[in-house]
């Protein structure tokens, strides 16, 4: 919210602060300026302009004036014929900087002396009227501008939601006294009215279809208006918080809402027909054409104003067109309602428009203003417009406010706050605030707080009111804890747990990457990963409109980037979630999906059929070496198929009897939908079966006596997958075998067409003895029998 | 002389000037070889009385060679061992070459960091779902539907009843948390990612990461909130480091506040970076709402609880002075080849 600080000052009567000053103690008692710019006008001179010719040889439109300063006469050239002979302009000096930033200087324009600037409202910071000279309408030559237009300064203030009642002048000044230890000098404001007496008028009726959303209407009826310009001072406030002047009653109006946080509304009295007013839902088919100027279609989840059963105003969001007061308007409607918030939220939202009127509302200001709000309207129509209000209004208050008095001890807010406030100084701040405290039986107080603060329902909001103006760097620091006989023992996190895969992984050299879940569904369905993918309904844009179902579009978009800026060959990793529509459910979730933590794994950039075959034996290497450091589990691998992957080169990865994930070359497709040269390997698989791998190691003791080797190179048909040897040599080679390695695969000329060999390293070992050459040998023969039977197996040196 | 001290004093002389190790070798071999020069004298062709001089010349020339040889090979050692400075001389300033390594992502490494404080201080890390109920991200939250301060959080859903959403902060962990715990005690620590309906640039992201911390006991105060923020703080940087609480709003948490710490880069006494007034903005915080106290099921005339937080790339981004959030996502090896 935009505030004048000379505006501010005056209604909290705090002159004697300086904007800087003001802006720190709104801030620490929670409303945070984020800017202050300051309008220091009094470097500024009233001049009077004694003659004016035009430039007599420039191209572009140039006047020279002469100007009066009191003790001096200037000359200067402005670009503006609007300031004639004998008016009042301000005037900056060479070596002044106005307040928009323009440091003046001594010119020559064209050949003429320019020894000062003639100033538009712009470049003084009064509003954004950039064009033509600002002219004053009273002053001497040579006096400050501050003597008669006051320096101010606009402070962008936050208010937070649950405080519509500082969305105005008063309200914040307020909280200005208050936290400087002062009372308001008026309030303004009443206590509880309950409506007015006696209610109703011959000249207005109202009546209210819904109460739960028209929670107040006043209409007052105000007569021999003569509609013209607004008073200086209030065109310049209205201004200086960047309000655009209409009219004297229009500006009252956007006045009042500023000052008080009331939304006002005037009608042109003889516009309504009818002179009926009502509230109601709109009908299917209304439109209503509006001050603005748009014409807007309007259904049942809108509300309107009615005159009879026309339409007049939406109500809480802006008036009609055709109701509005304008030159000639004599006598008005003056409203001053108080609708239900969350329907105007609604209304606002669907209708895409925001209004000074509907963004108090629709956080629920109190109906009470309603009523101050209206007086303070009527009070300056006399005063500004010479108008007669007439004393009987019109209202509608079905469900007047109830006082919410809220009960405690005051120790309460001690034991909230960790800090001991003597009694006097929070009943003093609540004072000041506008509560009411009443010290009942007991030492319990009844705090009732004022009407416009509907936040204030319990102790701790009553808590949060005396520490913030109290002042929270007086609350000590302090750690909670104390002695307890009962705790939960220390767990550590997931992602703690899976650091040391990381680590694996990273010394693998594959670096780790964390990228957005939110992926475009136009890639997923190309990629035929779609099948359970969850969309948003309000995406931001098509590249992001849905969660991601795999790590690994994520990661080869990354490698793309990568490539784009100079890295040949990626390798990549990431551990996050995958987001999969609940089984049961349609396109149309309803239930909380699966969020499966995955593994994703990627290493591009390899040439060629051999290289990416290397690549594969790496990966696979570290994705165990990965696992392994999580629990000491051996992982399966069984030839598998994907339209992502290599149809030739591609296994399913399995913990027990469970497949957790793939891996893979990927489908030259898959890398080149990616743009990446080269071809590229990749696994994913899910985390949540790994951390129930039971982790626990338990060392074996060293081995006492040697192990003898073995090289032995089986060849078999090239279809005969190592891990079928591996488990034949296994299961023959019995206890003594400890372990059986399949280090290499070759085909070539060496070996017959159609066939590979597969050499295996071969340890035997027993814990008791040392084992002779024979026993081992015969072992071996035992081992080549089977291979020669079972696979048709022969043997190379 | 004999003949054996002519061979033993023509080897010596040999064995002095052998340049190498090798030389020295093929010498042993020459004369002292199974068919070296110097044998043994043939006993069988010499007189009784010759017979143990000759013993005695042969085996002194044969000692003497063995001497000379072995001084001659440590001799060799010595200054070899002198030499090596001139030798083996390498380039020390030529560029080292790593082994080929990966790095953690520093938003993997900012979060354990201010995980291990947390846990230090006795919270429990909980993670949750990102697909949250509308119960858990809001309504649990005292923020219910319709109401204006929805509005401070732009919200994805996920189907029209708008019953599904993304989290839009880590708060309906709070929820979760006090459900699976019960009875109080309860100090956890709450990470994650979470989502923002709000165009992206480089302040700004529609995907982020908050961290939360809960505390719920008997008699907690904004006094332990102040110094639990406290505490972190300087664990996190330094012990400097002071913190301010500007109040503020949020529906669930009631007082609530803003919590700035003192400028980094100039400790407070105003600079560029924090914009003149000595404060950097840090995250939020405030006194569990009694509201969400019961939603959490549990009684807010026993209990009481603080909750607090901030977003990890913040904090990322003023500890390593990274301007533009999308790094942390773009993943582009120049940015995180620099930690």
């Amino acid at each position: 919210m935009r505030v004048s600080f000379q505006w501010l000052s005056e209604l909290a009567g705090i002159e004697d602060l300086t904007p800087q000053e003001a802006a720190q103690t709104l801030t620490m008692a929670g409303w945070t300026v984020e800017e202050l710019r300051l309008i220091d006008l009094s470097q500024i001179r009233v001049g009077r302009i004694i003659s004016q010719e035009p430039h007599p040889a420039s191209k572009k439109p140039l006047w020279v004036h002469m100007v009066d300063l009191g003790d001096e006469q200037r000359q200067i050239v402005a670009g503006a014929a609007n300031a004639v002979v004998g008016s009042l302009v301000p005037v900056a000096l060479p070596g002044t900087t106005v307040p928009s930033g323009v440091k003046v200087r001594d010119a020559n324009i064209a050949g003429f002396e320019a020894r000062g600037m003639l100033c538009s409202q712009a470049e003084l910071e009064l509003s954004d009227e950039h064009d033509g000279i600002m002219l004053l309408d009273s002053g001497e030559p040579g006096q400050p501008l501050s003597a008669i237009v006051p320096s101010d300064a606009i402070l962008e203030v936050e208010v937070t939601p649950n405080r519509p009642d500082c969305l105005c002048h008063l309200g914040l000044a307020r909280e200005l006294a208050a936290a400087r230890g002062r009372r308001l000098k008026h309030d303004f404001m009443p206590l509880f009215t309950g409506g007015i007496e006696p209610p109703g008028t011959d000249l207005v009726s109202i009546a209210i279809e819904d109460p739960r959303f028209c929670r107040r209407y006043i209409g007052a009826v105000v007569s021999d208006i003569r509609v013209g310009p607004s008073p200086q001072w209030l065109q310049r406030r209205l201004r200086a918080v960047g309000v655009r002047p209409i009219s004297n009653v229009v500006d009252i109006t956007n006045y009042v809402a500023l000052e008080y946080g009331q939304p006002l509304h005037a009608f042109d009295l003889d516009r309504l027909g009818a002179r009926r007013i009502g509230v109601r839902e709109a009908r299917e088919g209304e439109h209503l054409l509006c001050l603005d100027g748009q014409d807007r279609q309007l259904g049942p989840d809108s509300f309107v104003i009615t005159d009879g059963d026309q339409p007049v105003a939406l109500a809480g969001l802006i008036g009609g067109a055709e109701t509005a007061v304008q030159v000639g308007t004599t006598q008005i409607l003056l409203e001053a309602a108080n609708f239900e918030g969350i329907a105007v939220r609604g209304m606002s939202r669907r209708l895409k428009l925001r209004t000074e009127a509907s963004v108090r509302l629709e956080k629920n200001i109190s109906p009470e203003l309603a009523l101050a709000g209206a007086r303070r309207a009527a009070g300056l129509l006399q005063e500004v417009c010479g108008a007669k209000v007439h004393t009987s209004w019109a209202e509608a208050y079905p469900r007047p406010q109830e006082p919410v008095p809220v009960r405690f001890r005051p120790e309460r807010i001690d034991a909230i706050l960790g800090l001991h406030v003597p009694l006097e100084e929070m009943e003093a701040i609540l004072d000041r605030l506008g509560f009411q405290v009443r010290v009942e039986t007991e030492g319990e107080w009844y705090v009732l707080p004022p009407v416009f603060r509907l936040d204030v329902t319990s102790v701790q909001d009553v808590a949060e009111e005396v520490g913030r103006i109290y002042g929270y760097d007086n609350v000590p620091a302090t750690l909670p804890g104390r002695r307890r006989s009962s705790w939960r023992a220390a767990t550590p996190s997931v992602e703690r747990r899976l650091d040391p895969c990381r680590q694996a992984l990273a010394g693998a050299g594959f670096d780790e990457v964390v990228t957005p879940a939110l992926v475009a569904a136009e890639m997923l369905r190309r990629l035929g990963l779609d099948g359970r993918a969850l969309r948003m309904v309000n995406p931001l844009s098509d590249d992001q409109d849905t969660l991601r179902t795999s790590l690994l579009p994520s990661l080869l978009k990354v490698a793309q980037l990568q490539q784009k800026h100079g890295r040949q060959a990626s390798r990549l990793f990431e551990i996050g979630r995958a987001y999969l529509r609940s089984r049961g459910d349609s396109e149309e979730p309803e239930e909380q999906p699966d969020e499966p933590q995955l593994l994703g794994v990627l290493s591009t950039g390899h040439e060629g059929a051999d290289a990416a075959r290397k690549a594969f034996y790496e990966l696979k290497g570290g994705l165990e070496r990965a696992v392994n450091a999580l629990a000491p589990a051996r992982l399966r691998f069984e030839r598998a198929e994907d339209r992502l992957y290599h149809p030739g080169r591609t296994a399913r990865i399995l913990s027990g009897r469970e497949a957790i994930g793939c891996i893979g070359e990927l489908h030259p497709t898959t890398s080149q939908a990616f743009g990446l040269p080269g071809r590229a390997v990749a696994a994913q698989l899910e985390i949540a079966p790994l951390l129930e791998l039971d982790s626990t190691r338990k060392v074996k003791a060293l081995p006492r006596y040697p192990a003898v080797t073995r090289d032995l190179a089986v060849v078999v048909p090239l279809d005969l997958e190592a891990a079928t040897l591996a488990g034949a040599i296994r299961s023959k080679g019995g206890e003594l075998l400890t372990d059986a390695a399949a280090f290499d695969d070759y085909r070539g000329s060496q070996v017959t067409e159609g066939r590979k060999s597969v050499a295996f390293a071969l340890t035997f070992r027993s814990p008791e003895r040392t084992l002779t050459d024979e026993e081992v040998d015969s072992r071996l023969e035992q081992i080549r029998a089977t291979l020669s039977k079972r696979f048709e197996a022969s043997f190379r040196d | 002389m004999s003949d054996f001290e002519q061979t033993a004093a023509e080897a010596r002389s040999l064995i002095a000037q052998a340049p190498h190790a090798a030389e020295l070798e093929r010498l042993r071999i020459h004369y002292l070889g199974a068919r070296g020069v110097l044998v043994p004298p043939d006993f069988s062709q010499l007189a009784p009385d010759e017979r143990q001089a000759a013993g005695r010349a042969y085996n002194l020339a044969k000692r003497s060679l063995q001497e000379s040889l072995a001084g001659r090979l440590d001799e060799l050692r010595r200054r070899r061992l002198a030499d090596l400075a001139d030798s083996e001389r390498i380039d020390v300033t030529l560029p080292g070459q790593p082994p080929r390594l990966g790095r953690l992502h520093v938003l993997t490494v900012v979060q354990r960091e201010i995980e291990t404080i947390m846990e230090r201080m006795g919270y429990q890390v909980e993670i949750g779902p990102e697909v949250e109920t509308d119960w858990y991200n809001f309504e649990a939250l005292n923020l219910p539907r319709g109401h204006a301060s929805r509005d401070m959080q732009e919200t994805f859903f996920l189907n029209r009843s708008e019953t599904l959403v993304l989290r839009t902060h880590t708060s309906p962990m709070q929820i979760r948390t006090m459900l699976k715990h019960g009875e109080p005690p309860i100090y956890a620590a709450m990470p994650g990612r979470v989502y923002r309906q709000e165009a992206t640039d480089a302040s700004h992201l529609a995907q982020f990461m908050q961290v939360e911390a809960l505390a719920v006991d008997v008699g907690i105060t904004v006094g332990d909130l102040k110094g639990t923020v406290q505490y972190f703080s300087q664990s996190l940087w330094d012990e400097e480091r002071r913190v301010r609480f500007r109040p503020s709003y949020f529906p669930y948490t009631e007082p609530s506040f803003e919590f700035d710490v003192s400028c980094l880069v100039c400790g407070g006494r105003g600079c560029r970076s924090c914009g003149g007034d000595g404060w950097l903005e840090a995250g939020g915080c405030g006194m569990v709402h009694p509201a969400v106290l019961r939603n959490g099921n549990i009684d807010p005339e026993r209990y009481s609880g603080f909750a607090w937080g901030f977003g990890i790339e913040r904090i990322a981004m003023l500890k390593y002075g990274v301007e533009d959030l999308r790094l942390f996502y773009e993943n582009d090896h120049r940015f995180l080849e620099q930690f």
